[in-house]
């Protein structure tokens, strides 16, 4: 084996910069800093399926959470329905523009781009295509991921379940299952997609 | 004993793709970010955003999150108004959940961040790894704070009666975001290597 590819394994610690040698792990390992406890990296068996599979699943349920009712309320004998698109324009209509494209962005634009992009990654990964959109797509992957707040979003739906439930009737719609779905699979997606490994594979798959 | 970093091997680790290159690129040959062996002006970005982060508390916690229109009376509240409404609602676990995501995770990670600063400056007797792992926990709940924020844009969106009972966000809302915001930017912007360089310095 000649010195180069030797170099490919090489790894440094983001928090502590302790340099290792990553050729000794195996399917089903993860790695930590011996220093600093840091997850170095995992290497799992069937990343790149399991991250096109979670990605297809969890788009058809990110297409049912914004097409469905999320939440009704009920109070006085008149019924609000809302759903998640109809939230940010709702938003946007109180005067509070910058709120709503926020809001827009962490809990909707952000995580579905995340979502196809890494399902596109993931195929492109599996297939092993030598094309030269992969890295791009790669690096936007790693800078938006940050950025996605399904599960802090999620937790919100449910305090203010709990916080209006004394104020009236208040309903579950179909949207309300398939965003949990789709917080999921989205955490489900991002396990699989470990950087040290992703980023080797793409080195080998220059084009 | 001093340990094998990549910077004592004159390598450095690209921040978005880990790539370990020579020190001496400009670029990471891999993904063509640009190469540095530490975080550049990584203590000046961070107190910077931090300072940016404690004047946005003072609106965030000063001006109303939100106010309720119900049958012509306004009442406007605050995030910590919020909390207390939920404690006499006799709702003690979701007023936690408020006052910890709201209340505690912003302020802890303030001060733990400007904290960690201080250290990379003068030094201290809590050990690297130990700030290290201080660091990691600091920059994971960082988005929790958004929840509030997210309460009330659902509030918002859901409680539309009619004129009867009208939830309506409140100028805190997007103080509050912005400062979720500066706070996660002041966390990555943050290197952990300088406390083990650091330390390096002190042993040699």
């Amino acid at each position: 084996m000649s010195m180069h590819t030797h170099s490919d394994d090489r790894m440094a610690c983001p928090s502590c910069d302790q340099l290792y040698d990553m050729s000794g792990l195996e399917y089903g390992q993860k790695a930590r800093c011996g220093t600093c406890n840091h997850l170095l990296a995992s290497y799992r068996k069937h990343a790149y399926a399991h991250v096109v599979a979670f990605s297809i699943s969890g788009l058809i349920f990110f297409v049912l959470a914004c097409r469905y009712p999320f939440m009704s309320f009920k109070s006085s004998g008149m019924e609000s329905i809302m759903t998640l698109p109809q939230a940010i324009t709702q938003i946007k209509g109180e005067g509070m523009w910058d709120l709503a494209i926020l809001v827009a962005c962490f809990i909707l634009i952000i995580p579905a781009l995340v979502m196809v992009l890494t399902g596109a990654l993931g195929i492109s990964l599996l297939a092993g295509w030598r094309n030269y959109w992969a890295k791009d797509v790669a690096k936007l992957i790693f800078h938006l991921q940050v950025w996605s707040m399904v599960e802090v979003f999620f937790i919100g739906v449910l305090v203010s379940l709990f916080k209006i439930a004394h104020m009236a009737t208040v309903g579950i719609g179909i949207a309300f299952w398939s965003y949990a779905a789709f917080a999921i699979f989205f955490t489900l997606m991002l396990s699989n997609l470990d950087t040290f490994y992703t980023w080797k594979r793409l080195e080998e798959l220059e084009p | 004993m001093s340990r094998v970093t990549a910077a004592s091997k004159g390598l450095a680790s690209c921040h978005l793709c880990q790539k370990v290159a020579s020190v001496e690129l400009d670029k990471c040959p891999r993904c063509g970010t640009a190469l540095h062996s530490r975080k550049s002006n990584s203590l000046n970005r961070t107190l910077a955003l931090l300072c940016t982060a404690t004047i946005l508390y003072i609106p965030a916690n000063i001006c109303p999150i939100m106010i309720t229109d119900q049958l012509g009376s306004s009442i406007e509240s605050t995030i910590l108004g919020g909390v207390v409404l939920l404690i006499q609602m006799d709702s003690i676990p979701v007023a936690a959940i408020i006052f910890i995501a709201s209340v505690m995770v912003p302020v802890g990670k303030l001060l733990s961040l400007f904290y960690l600063c201080w250290t990379v400056k003068f030094g201290s007797s809590v050990s690297s790894r130990q700030r290290t792992i201080a660091y990691r926990i600091t920059e994971l709940i960082g988005k929790w704070s958004m929840i509030d924020v997210f309460v009330v844009s659902i509030l918002v969106a859901l409680v539309q009666i009619g004129k009867v009972l009208v939830i309506r966000p409140g100028i805190a809302s997007i103080a509050f975001a912005a400062l979720v915001i500066v706070t996660m930017i002041a966390a990555e912007g943050f290197d952990p290597r300088l406390f083990w360089d650091k330390e390096e310095e002190n042993h040699d």
